[in-house]
């Protein structure tokens, strides 16, 4: 407890300085990855933080210490030759893109291990600094490595945001784009700049195994929860920078813990809560809204078979009767008939179940549609009478009056169906 | 049957396109004149939208050039609209309706500029010109076929350009719809603008289009309506494509190199 009150009132200005950093970094890489993720590009951020290991190990050996400068710059140019090889190889042969990525991807993380174990070999006391950049710590960082990354993270966030028309435009609709005569090529090449710096930034506090759950999840969390680009994008960002700050906190407190597996694992709780309770797409949703439906179906059958019971002239159906129609289904009916009892739609006296007067209407009107459904697949669609049965059980749930009243028209108002049995209207004399 | 003229607003020079090195325009030569309503007519694979693409410069011609306006195309763009094919874009992308049709205005806002309450004004009449004022803020992925039809149409209206090229722009748009688009296009044409429309049905090309061309990979036919519809034209263009030109095609693709290339 006291660790987390020393960390979150930032009363060191070093843990000030690695938060900051990290926001800078989360809201970077979120928005950068958004635009990949919505362009289907999730991959080749993948490829790219892998790629620029070789890179970091090049850069350490030309300046022979951590320089960050020598190790950013190495890291981009490793990055960058691996997605301009990916493009170039996707052009010039017909492997399929997910082939070159999977082995751009792991020739250059093989070549990068390979370089980094001959340094660790060589015996030079500052490669202990080096392990970091595979798997992240942020509480490692110095100062002058905070500005170099939080500075790259500022010039990625207003790129994109001063560019966000001409991005839009690039994975919505680039041939339009292109008609009319923006310059499609060089903004796509701008962008996987960008995309080359949003995993380079990401290096130390993240490491590169894991850099691309940063650029790729928040987007793929926040999509669960809108259908706007701006909101996507703020949300992605705030996603991003929770998990940051959490995962730094982690290894504040654990010293030994890498940064970037715990960033992961908050980033994936996100994107677990969103894709269980998002309203519309979340699962836990669309599984209580099925749920409802097919209650309603199984009281729209029941109030289905009182009604036809009124038509052969009985006064209503005993419980017994009920639970025969739908065998192995008694826990369902019970909840039916209760559901349409305070809806006062039916009524019981000791064990018969009839319907009420608001009750009959409500009956009417899904045989009604039932019937109008049969006779319009008979009419309009040629569809024989002994087939149109099923069609109408399901359909009955779903037309809506105005498509009633369209259906009353087409068929000019008929008083049979398919199968010789009465329409009933409101004005019939079952009343 | 081709009909050349005076002034052309849009001139095609004996424009040959490829796609890798397979040729599927050969040799298409016309000029049109403005204020017309055009349809491009023929069989599936005949090079309609592969014409219009080359027309915009979206695929490099391997012979030939396009002059729009009498100049190159590069500077008269802006007054070029293009509708692409629906199934070109993946509609599940996070926009609204309105979104999309401000995206018309992106061409004269150039790089960097920002749409502003100008660009939105715009973008709200050319929705209400294809009766869509009612979508505004729906996301695009809710809309039927034939409302994303006309919100692609909506976003080429909101370019304000004197030329619309449009691809398929009546595939799954129903009767009545197709009806007011056309209605829309031709008080266009009557306001001086011309409107090239790739069309696949024969009956409503019949009733609504001023001038046709017909292609079936090379071109058959390019004239005023009454002059080109006839049976001998209908049988060039959709009686089966050409036997001998096909395995010329066959052979250059065998081809390592493409050798129409000049």
């Amino acid at each position: 407890m006291e660790d987390f009150v020393y960390f979150f009132t930032f009363q060191d200005p070093s843990i000030a300085w690695v938060v900051l950093g990290i926001t800078l970094l989360g809201v970077g890489s979120a928005y950068v990855g958004t635009f990949s993720f919505l362009d289907k590009k999730a991959l080749l951020g993948d490829a790219i933080s892998h790629a620029v290991l070789p890179g970091i190990c090049l850069g350490f050996m030309v300046a022979g210490e951590k320089n960050p400068v020598y190790i950013v710059s190495g890291a981009f140019l490793s990055g960058a030759v691996a997605t301009f090889m990916s493009s170039w190889l996707k052009r010039n042969t017909k492997l399929s893109e997910d082939t070159i990525i999977a082995t751009i991807l792991s020739v250059f993380f093989g070549f990068g291990i390979v370089l980094l174990t001959a340094l660790q070999k060589s015996g030079n006391p500052e490669i202990a600094g080096l392990n970091s950049f595979i798997f992240g710590n942020a509480i490692g960082i110095s100062e002058a490595d905070l500005m170099l990354y939080g500075g790259l993270s500022l010039v990625i966030i207003l790129v994109l945001t001063i560019l966000l028309k001409e991005f839009r435009l690039m994975v919505f609709d680039p041939e339009y784009g292109k008609a009319i005569g923006f310059p499609m090529k060089s903004i796509s090449f701008l962008f996987n700049v960008l995309m080359i710096l949003a995993v380079v930034i990401g290096i130390q506090a993240i490491g590169v195994v894991l850099m691309a759950a940063l650029l790729i999840t928040p987007g793929a969390a926040a999509r669960f929860w809108t259908d706007r680009l701006n909101p996507l994008l703020i949300l992605a960002a705030l996603f991003s920078v929770l998990s940051g700050i959490l995962g730094t906190y982690v290894s504040f407190v654990l010293p030994q813990m890498p940064t970037g597996p715990w960033v992961v694992v908050f980033l994936s709780l996100f994107a677990l809560i969103s894709f269980l309770i998002s309203p519309k797409s979340g699962i836990i949703f669309r599984y209580f809204a099925r749920r409802k439906y097919l209650r309603k179906t199984h009281r729209d059958h029941l109030m289905k078979a009182l009604y036809k019971a009124k038509e052969n002239g009985k006064s209503g159906l005993t419980i017994a009767e009920i639970y025969q129609l739908y065998p192995y289904q008694k826990a369902a009916t019970n909840h039916s008939i209760s559901g349409l009892s305070k809806n006062n739609f039916i009524a019981t006296n000791q064990s018969l179940i009839s319907l009420t007067e608001s009750g009959i209407s409500e009956g009417m009107r899904i045989v009604r549609l039932h019937r109008l459904w049969e006779l319009y697949l008979n009419e309009s669609m040629n569809i024989a009478p002994d087939h149109v049965h099923d069609s109408a059980e399901k359909l009955e749930h779903l037309i809506t009056p105005e498509l009633e009243a369209l259906l009353e028209k087409r068929l000019n108002y008929p008083a049979l169906d398919p199968h010789q049995e009465t329409i009933p209207r409101e004005n019939h004399d079952l009343r | 049957m081709i009909t050349q003229v005076e002034n052309p607003i849009l001139e095609i020079h004996d424009l040959t396109v490829s796609y890798d090195q397979n040729p599927v325009l050969w040799n298409v030569d016309l000029s049109l004149p403005a204020g017309n309503l055009v349809g491009i007519l023929g069989p599936n694979g005949a090079g309609k939208s592969t014409l219009i693409k080359a027309i915009m410069g979206l695929i490099a011609p391997t012979s030939g050039f396009v002059k729009v306006f009498d100049k190159p195309l590069n500077e008269v763009r802006s007054r070029i609209s293009y509708v692409p094919q629906r199934e070109s874009v993946d509609w599940n992308f996070p926009a609204s309706v309105l979104d999309v049709v401000m995206m018309g205005t992106y061409g004269k806002l150039g790089l960097f500029r920002r749409p502003g309450k100008k660009e939105k004004d715009l973008a709200m009449k050319s929705l209400e010109q294809v009766g869509m004022s009612g979508f505004v803020g729906r996301q695009i992925s809710e809309l039927s076929g034939g409302q994303q039809q006309r919100v692609f149409i909506a976003r080429a209206l909101a370019q304000e350009a004197d030329l619309y090229l449009m691809d398929e722009p009546f595939a799954g748009v129903d009767m009545s719809t197709e009806t007011a688009i056309f209605h829309l296009l031709q008080e266009m044409t009557a306001a001086g603008k011309t409107v090239i429309v790739v069309h696949h049905d024969i009956h409503s090309a019949m009733n609504f289009f001023d001038w046709l061309i017909m292609l079936n990979l090379h071109l058959v036919a390019s004239g005023p309506k009454e002059l080109v519809m006839n049976e001998d034209m209908l049988r060039k263009t959709y009686g089966g494509k050409l036997n001998l030109l096909t395995r010329v095609t066959d052979l250059i693709r065998q081809k390592d190199f493409n050798p129409l290339k000049s």
